[in-house]
């Protein structure tokens, strides 16, 4: 009577499949879906659909299909939208009145007043930021992403890539100890950046200019095979940059300058990794029906997830401090509330979802690399894709996985690892360790709210 | 006696842990037996079990949990035997977890899309998580295309509708929800006896009253070909005998099935008309066994009890029923017996089919289904826990007024391993406690099993007979038993069957 047999998934008591040989029962190590919320548990399950399926797989084939090229080192005022007019200084993390921001990014944001000229001192930059005459906007409001405070000035240099007509832009990474993206902005910190600004911004444009684009999905996919993991280490990925421009380089003005400037930061193509995960994600947005995630980021204080069926909408909850290994001095009382759009990675499926391929770092965040392999299998659970792009060769070259699926999170409540690094909780002391975070539960429920809501008005 | 100043209770939240409740209340049970511990709790933190821990003072003011993290909170009588309590329970808890565990093993499945992934074979999924989630799960394993078990209840009349809905456009069977028994091309799933293949198919509103069918129809000498569960809801107004109409479809078209018995609560009367002109067309024989209907032969045949429609169903099969007395003590029989009737039912059918019996003698009873929600609360079934109904057994002996207890015994998959012991140590205890007052305890019941059973029925049978238990060989013979006790008219036809089904 039953086609196929009477073959078993048991999702509960042992008991009830007691008569059933054994060999045609699976055992589900069944929990509460979606975080114990029932009602949430059931708007996800009534989108659990075709609709829903095919326009996930158009979704995150677009994804997947984005090449991203480095093609230009640009001022901010020529590329980013949004940034030319006035006085607008672009921040990580979903949008924040700047009353409610937390330390470093404050810091950064005079510090940026400060390199644009716009205040005299940090008490005017301050002011004219707390009053509006210095509006802020987040970073991927403009097509861009930042890392920690994620700070973007006009006159600041960008990497510029892009596929097709569509293009991405970041910021270049300050390397460590007192910077601006941590929210220090001493003289040190602006003489740094008016140095990139003259001089690294414009021979890196130099180098990059009239030849051949740099390949973002190849440099990452060769840096995960060489331990880099394309979040928390970039030494691999900064090194085959590096290579990559030298010989040009080189031969510049000034070019022996900019490589001895590379050679000193470990996590200058942190940047470029957000960048052409920022333009691959962006692909999807907007897609209806599809559940996948296109943007987590945090401002320091709230969290912020996008959807690709609810577009450009954030949905957003309180997030704390990572908990993590810390430099010696500094505890978790010290820790600023996660920060920065660096977890674009994540997003795209490497940074945490890619630990595997990084066992060197696991113990910067406190694990084993069997723990490191845990991660990666679990990422798979709530992710659509493995990516054709990023083999991991622990897993027998098996792609990273790609493109978080909300319905999946709720129902499996397992939330996307993202690998951090811990800013303290001052302006402009720095970074102070590293760890691992995971979404807040309360974004994926609030997402599945609003796609079920869309889906009922139509 | 512990002073109530040196009384403590200390919780521990264990975020996101899930255990389900039957594992949660053996391991508060097990607590509770420790020295110094006066009182302890695990449960899930929702919302009605924070309250139900509130309601009984085991709610410590301070204590945040989410609905999917897990609590557990000792009462005791001081600090040193709580957290002794607490680390018991925790390790209780993590011998459990620490499974599989190796770097290179895959983690087990936990949603019905993983099991899925492991086995592409899948073709049902059965349900036991707590009500409040069931209707997701079932609804998951519709969409992938499953038939669903549904054993857990608390699910609402609106989802029932909805999902059944769902499965009859989907052509699945949704079996449930409280669905306790099915037997699907001979594999059992619930609650179900070992019962022999044969020609009889039953469609079930009801658990127990499937068994009791499926196990008299073992005894005749026949067997089911299928046996389908539709939840107790299926023949209501609001359901309308969804679930029923699919599956009297199911065994229409399936050959192994040739007789057709329907075992149900009398259905809604709006219902009732459709399923017996639809049972009239279905182009087999039929038998509408309708507990508390008065018997009557047509194009269908109806029975009012769950023996009257095994024995119809026998009979079409060729195969009649024929019970022997299972022996008991035959004294003083002819004097009606002092006291009233208590029934002690793990069975709710089982309890049902009592009541109509000992109704229609005129015989006023107390018949309590202890399966019941009402008495459930906070432990499990007693088919599963059998210490419930046995305690409520052992008290019955020290109620004067009560002069013959009427119980059921269900045996099968899913039942105790050996529920005869518990109950015979509780009669024991209840028949000395009576005798101590100068009274005789009669405890009457059945035995609803075969002898293919995982429990061996002989053994069973053997253990409540010598603890003074009169078996009798079916549960409406039972009933008939303590009717013909307390009015005092034992003769031996009374427990035989009606003579047309033996004939």
């Amino acid at each position: 009577m039953i086609t196929g047999g009477v073959r078993v998934l048991n999702v509960g008591l042992p008991l009830i499949v007691e008569g059933v040989p054994a060999a045609d029962v699976v055992q589900l190590d069944w929990r509460p879906p979606a975080f114990g919320d029932a009602e949430a548990a059931r708007s996800a399950v009534s989108l659990d659909d075709e609709l829903t399926r095919q326009a996930n797989e158009r979704a995150i084939a677009a994804v997947h299909a984005v090449r991203p090229r480095l093609v230009r080192v640009r001022s901010a005022r020529e590329v980013v939208p949004g940034i030319a007019e006035g006085r607008t200084l672009l921040h990580a993390g979903p949008p924040i009145e700047v009353a409610r921001m937390c330390g470093p990014m404050l810091g950064a944001l005079i510090g940026a007043a400060l390199f644009e000229g716009w205040a005299s001192d940090a008490e005017d930059a301050e002011a004219q930021l707390r009053s509006g005459r210095i509006p802020v906007s987040p970073c991927h409001h403009s097509g861009a992403v930042g890392p920690m405070a994620g700070v973007l000035a006009p006159s600041m240099p960008v990497f510029v890539v892009e596929d097709g007509g569509r293009q991405a832009f970041t910021s270049l990474n300050e390397g460590l100890g007192k910077v601006l993206r941590f929210g220090a902005f001493d003289d040190e910190v602006i003489t740094r950046l008016t140095w990139m600004r003259d001089v690294l911004g414009p021979v890196l444009d130099e180098a990059l200019r009239g030849r051949e684009p740099v390949d973002v999905t190849a440099l990452f996919g060769q840096a995960l095979a060489m331990g880099d993991e394309g979040h928390n280490r970039n030494v691999a990925a900064t090194s085959l940059l590096t290579r990559r421009l030298a010989p040009v380089l080189a031969g510049l003005p000034r070019g022996v300058e900019v490589l001895q400037f590379l050679a000193g930061n470990d996590h200058f193509a942190l940047n470029l990794s957000m960048a052409g995960a920022k333009l691959a994600l962006d692909a999807a947005v907007g897609i209806e029906h599809s559940t996948l995630v296109t943007a987590m980021a945090r401002n320091g204080v709230e969290f912020g997830l996008r959807v690709a069926g609810t577009g450009e909408r954030w949905f957003t909850a309180p997030v704390g401090p990572a908990d993590g290994l810390f430099f010696p001095g500094y505890g978790i009382e010290d820790a600023n509330p996660d920060l920065g759009d660096s977890a674009i990675t994540e997003t795209l499926g490497i940074g945490g979802f890619a630990m595997a391929a990084s066992p060197a770092i696991t113990r910067f965040v406190g694990g084993t690399p069997d723990d490191a392999l845990a991660t990666t299998r679990s990422m798979r659970r709530i992710t659509l894709a493995p990516h054709p792009a990023f083999p991991l060769p622990p897993l027998n070259f098996a792609g990273s996985p790609s493109g978080i699926d909300v319905l999946k999170v709720l129902d499996t409540g397992v939330l996307p690892v993202i690998n951090t690094g811990i800013a303290h909780r001052e302006a402009g002391v720095g970074q102070i360790g590293a760890g691992i975070v995971t979404a807040p539960p309360e974004v994926f429920v609030q997402a599945v709210a609003a796609l079920h809501d869309a889906r009922s008005a139509r | 006696m512990s002073s109530p100043h040196t009384e403590t209770l200390q919780a521990k939240v264990f975020p996101r842990l899930y255990r389900d409740s039957v594992a949660l209340m053996a391991l508060a049970s097990s607590i509770e037996k420790r020295e110094g511990v006066l009182r302890a709790g695990a449960v899930m933190a929702t919302p009605g079990n924070l309250e139900i821990l509130g309601r009984s003072q085991m709610l410590p003011p301070d204590l945040t949990a989410a609905p999917d993290d897990l609590v557990l909170v000792v009462r005791a009588a001081d600090e040193a035997t709580a957290t002794d309590a607490l680390e018991a329970a925790e390790a209780g808890l993590t011998s459990a977890e620490q499974r599989g565990g190796g770097s290179s093993t895959e983690v087990a499945p936990q949603t019905i899309a993983e099991g899925l992934d492991v086995t592409g074979e899948a073709t049902l999924a059965t349900v036991s998580t707590p009500g409040t989630y069931a209707p997701v799960v079932v609804e998951q394993a519709l969409r992938q295309g499953l038939h669903v078990f549904c054993f857990s209840d608390n699910v609402s009349l609106q989802d029932e509708v909805r999902l059944k809905r769902m499965a009859v456009d989907r052509r699945l069977l949704l079996m449930g929800p409280d669905c306790g028994t099915a037997v699907l091309d001979g594999v059992p799933l619930g609650f179900a006896n070992a019962v022999r293949s044969g020609p009889v198919a039953i469609v079930a509103a009801s658990g127990t009253g499937a068994q009791e069918v499926s196990c008299l129809l073992d005894a005749a000498g026949s067997g089911i070909s299928q046996l389908i569960g539709v939840g107790g809801r299926d023949l209501s107004g609001q359901v309308g005998g969804l679930m029923t109409n699919l599956a009297l479809d199911l065994v229409a078209a399936d050959d192994a099935s040739e007789i057709v018995v329907v075992v149900s609560k009398p259905p809604a009367p709006e219902v009732a008309e459709r399923l017996l002109a639809r049972l009239e067309r279905l182009g087999k024989p039929v038998v509408a066994c309708l507990l508390g209907e008065a018997d009557a032969d047509g194009p269908v045949a109806v029975r009012g009890t769950l023996e009257g429609g095994a024995a119809a169903a026998a009979a079409l099969a060729k195969k009649p029923l024929t019970l022997p007395r299972d022996g008991g003590d035959e004294d003083g029989s002819s004097t009606p017996l002092p006291g009233r009737v208590l029934g002690l039912y793990t069975g709710g059918t089982l309890a049902s089919e009592a009541k109509v019996v000992l109704g229609r003698a005129g015989v006023q009873a107390e018949i309590l289904d202890l399966g019941d929600d009402q008495y459930t609360a906070g432990r499990p079934h007693p088919m599963i826990d059998p210490s419930a109904r046995a305690d409520r057994v052992a008290e019955a002996g020290a109620q004067r007024d009560v002069g013959l207890v009427l119980v059921d015994l269900v045996l099968g998959f899913g039942a105790s391993a050996d529920p005869a012991t518990p109950l015979a140590d509780a009669v024991r205890s209840a028949r000395t406690t009576a005798a101590a007052d100068g009274r005789d305890l009669v405890v009457v019941g059945s035995v609803c099993g075969t002898a293919a059973d995982p429990q061996d029925i002989a053994a069973q049978r053997r253990i409540l007979r010598e603890a003074g238990v009169v078996l009798q060989p079916s549960n409406a013979a039972a009933a008939r038993y303590a009717v013909a006790r307390v009015t005092g008219s034992l003769t031996t036809e009374s427990t035989q069957l009606h003579s047309q089904e033996t004939a």
